[in-house]
């Protein structure tokens, strides 16, 4: 039984290794991923270019312009004369904020303490604008303390100031390269090995030389398992060379027990495996394994929460998320690399994946035997 | 040249038409997508499950509680009693902030000696914990200025200060959807048409079937049009459907121009149909194809601005984004259908699109050419 499985595992390593093109992009694709992925996945902005159109040249009106300036969030590129002008800047995307102080701003403040502004902001990118929106508010608070403090003669931020003290935890600086490795690692394990397995088994229905291997005494998990294996290595090989480049280059700390992330990542294997064999029993041809997985796997990466928090979903997606193995792994890969959860924690998402993985395997596998 | 034309393309229809699976999924894709990202693709963090943990059990402190709760970032479901269960908790992910209030934090209010209260933000998603590290200082300070206004007998709203009117543009609601559509029509384009004609073209070559097609007086000009038609109509109805569905299912508003913004969808197709072919010269399996299609499509994705804003990222990349058509594709599509602003504004974005379209349609046309021969 070994001896044949290993038979079946040769050939497929064969196979492999006569594309290496193929093999190559294997094994540059998640680095390509971690690259991108932990550079540019941050919502993060500062320095937005800001437009501002002064209508009241005064020192108060200065020193609020000043105050937004100080403030990281904006960068003040333009002064206009005109609204138009100011529209016309944001229009183009030049600049993504605009002030607007009015004629008698500093006038108004000196007299009735009390005076108002406009804010614009170009909501197109919505993450970007609701940083902006609060960040608007922020600032002009801030000026209204002072001033709260000046007229009355009173520390508001010594007396009263409520001093809250942030503890950022597990992710201190709040990288999101911290956030998205230990995210891709579980996507490699769900979606490489998913979409390598299908297409493995499709192409051999393609061309017609899984009839072949059914005429040898063959059985059908041998075979099954003889052409999963050299996927299995590659994703683990993956797994590693992430969490290596991951830790070396990105800084990112590892946390929890590398050996249980291992060992629950081949239990996360074993469901891949069992969803890339579901599909390769319904599809024909590569083209079909190839757009069934795709529309399987889009779901997977939106609902899970690997990029979006799923509690900011609306609630019947929330539900879907929860027939999403990624949905559990992502827990686990991010709970024990950022809070170096254990298995007492995690024993409710390993439960899960141990239950997808039995049930998609008995799936795939009585499936696959009736086709054969 | 119309009539075998024709031909060619009315072979590529059976051909996609006979296989009824892929052509639902061809249909379905672009619905699939964008009700994934309407729905999915949020980032608007509130209702954060919060917990407290409160020593201090004065009005005080419950006043503070009163207004993390009264917005509406925190929702304060639970109450501990120590700092272990509050780690727990958190631990879990059940929780993704806490606020400590210690003892004496109301005795501190009242001399006012600068009372202190801790809060733990679960850092792991640095979205959502910039959002609460924000939010849990706005929410105090607030708090402050009100105790302080009350202090000199003055209500909130009579205080004297700078009132800041926002006002959003394009998208007022800030809603992910109206900047999704956008963004999606160009990755629908570039996905759909790169990745089909690749595939279609390899898949001839993988069995074999091109060198039938090029012992017929079929020119390679012909071949090429006739194997892009169908999947360009394709990605056009994908188009159509996420317009459609877009702006009666989830009122994205349509500014601009749809025409314009179809005229301007072709002229990108150039770049994406020429990628296409590109790499159907390139590949030998589809296997290969799809791999080659997805190394370009993920930079197109990651570096356009479509999922990240372009201004957060590093230096580097964000000059190497200048060199992604699909950065310019969506920057136009945004620009028509929320701003509504005409070519004259999208000039730059038009001429880039055309560019990079001549240039990657010519290099594939002529490795094409010189591949069939």
């Amino acid at each position: 039984m070994l001896r044949r499985t290993l038979a079946i595992t040769r050939k497929e390593i064969i196979h492999i290794l006569r594309d290496p093109r193929s093999l190559s992009i294997m094994f540059m694709m998640p680095v390509i991923q971690l690259i991108l992925l932990g550079y540019t996945a941050t919502t993060d902005v500062e320095h937005l270019s800001t437009a501002v159109l002064d209508q009241d040249q005064s020192v108060q009106s200065r020193e609020l312009v000043d105050a937004y300036r100080a403030s990281n969030y904006f960068d003040i590129l333009f002064y206009v004369a005109t609204e138009e002008e100011l529209g016309r800047l944001i229009d183009g995307s030049e600049a993504k904020a605009g002030i607007l102080i009015p004629a008698g701003y500093g006038r108004r403040l000196t007299a009735d303490h009390e005076a108002s502004i406009a804010f614009i902001i170009d909501g197109s990118l919505p993450s970007v604008a609701t940083t902006a929106f609060s960040a608007a508010q922020t600032v002009a608070q801030a000026q209204s303390t002072a001033l709260i403090e000046r007229l009355y003669n009173i520390d508001v931020e010594a007396e009263l100031g409520i001093a809250v003290r942030p503890r950022v935890w597990y992710n201190p600086d709040m990288k999101s390269a911290n956030f998205m490795i230990p995210g891709l690692i579980a996507m490699i394990l769900q979606v490489q090995s998913t979409l390598l397995t299908a297409l493995s088994i499709a192409r051999e229905k393609e061309e017609g030389t899984i009839e072949q291997l059914i005429v040898t005494p063959l059985r059908s998990m041998e075979l099954i398992v003889g052409k999963v294996m050299p996927f299995v290595a590659v994703s683990l090989f993956n797994l590693l060379e992430v969490l290596f480049i991951g830790v070396v280059w990105f800084g990112v700390p590892v946390h929890g027990s590398v050996l249980l992330l291992l060992a629950l990542g081949v239990l996360a294997l074993l469901v891949s495996l069992g969803i890339g064999l579901l599909g390769s029993t319904v599809a024909h041809t590569q083209q079909e394994a190839i757009f069934l997985m795709f529309f399987l796997m889009l779901p997977f990466i939106f609902l899970s929460g690997f990029f979006f928090p799923v509690e900011a979903m609306p609630r019947v997606l929330q539900w879907i998320s929860y027939l999403i193995p990624l949905r559990y792994l992502l827990v686990i890969t991010r709970g024990i690399i950022l809070k170096g959860a254990g298995i007492t924690i995690l024993w409710e998402q390993a439960l899960a994946l141990v239950l997808f993985a039995g049930a998609m395997l008995l799936l795939a596998a009585s499936r696959f035997r009736k086709q054969l | 040249m119309t009539g075998r034309l024709f031909f060619v393309i009315y072979k590529e229809f059976i051909h996609i038409v006979r296989d009824p699976r892929t052509l639902a999924v061809m249909f379905l894709m672009p619905i699939m997508q964008l009700i994934l990202l309407g729905y999915a693709m949020t980032t608007d963090v509130d209702h954060l499950p919060t917990v407290v943990l409160d020593q201090d059990l004065t009005s005080q402190s419950r006043a503070l509680i009163e207004a993390y709760q009264a917005s509406s970032y925190f929702d304060i479901i639970r109450h501990v009693s120590t700092e272990e269960e509050l780690r727990r908790v958190i631990d879990k992910g059940a929780f993704r902030a806490g606020l400590i209030i210690p003892t004496g934090y109301g005795q501190n209010l009242e001399n006012r000696q600068n009372p202190q209260v801790s809060f733990v933000i679960d850092g792991s998603d640095p979205t959502v914990a910039r959002t609460a590290f924000a939010a849990s200082q706005t929410i105090a300070q607030a708090h402050s200025l009100e105790l302080a206004g009350q202090r000199i007998g003055l209500s909130l709203e009579t205080l004297p200060g700078v009132a800041v009117h926002t006002r959003v543009w394009y998208n007022p609601e800030m809603k992910s959807v109206n900047f999704m559509i956008p963004g999606l029509l160009g990755l629908i384009l570039q996905f759909m048409t790169t990745l089909f004609t690749a595939m279609a073209i390899v898949r001839e070559r993988e069995h074999g079937t091109i060198e039938q097609l090029m012992v017929t007086p079929i020119t390679p000009l012909e071949l090429i049009l006739g194997k892009i038609v169908p999947y360009v109509a394709i990605a056009f109805f994908g188009l159509a459907e996420v317009l459609i569905i877009g702006v009666l299912w989830f009122g994205v508003p349509i500014h601009g121009s749809v025409t314009l913004l179809l005229a301007i969808s072709t002229l990108f197709l150039l770049t994406t149909l020429g990628l296409g072919i590109l790499i159907s010269t390139v590949a030998r399996t589809q296997q290969e194809a799809m791999y080659l299609s997805f190394f370009t499509l993920l930079p197109s994705i990651f570096l356009s601005g479509f999922l990240f804003p372009l201004e957060a990222m590093p230096r580097a990349l964000q000059v190497i984004s200048y060199v992604i058509p699909l950065r310019y594709m969506l920057s136009a599509a945004t620009g028509i259908i929320l701003k509504g602003v005409g070519l004259r504004v999208l000039a730059g974005e038009v001429f880039a699109i055309a560019v990079f379209g001549i240039v990657i349609f010519t290099l594939a046309a002529r490795r094409f050419r010189k591949h069939l021969e």
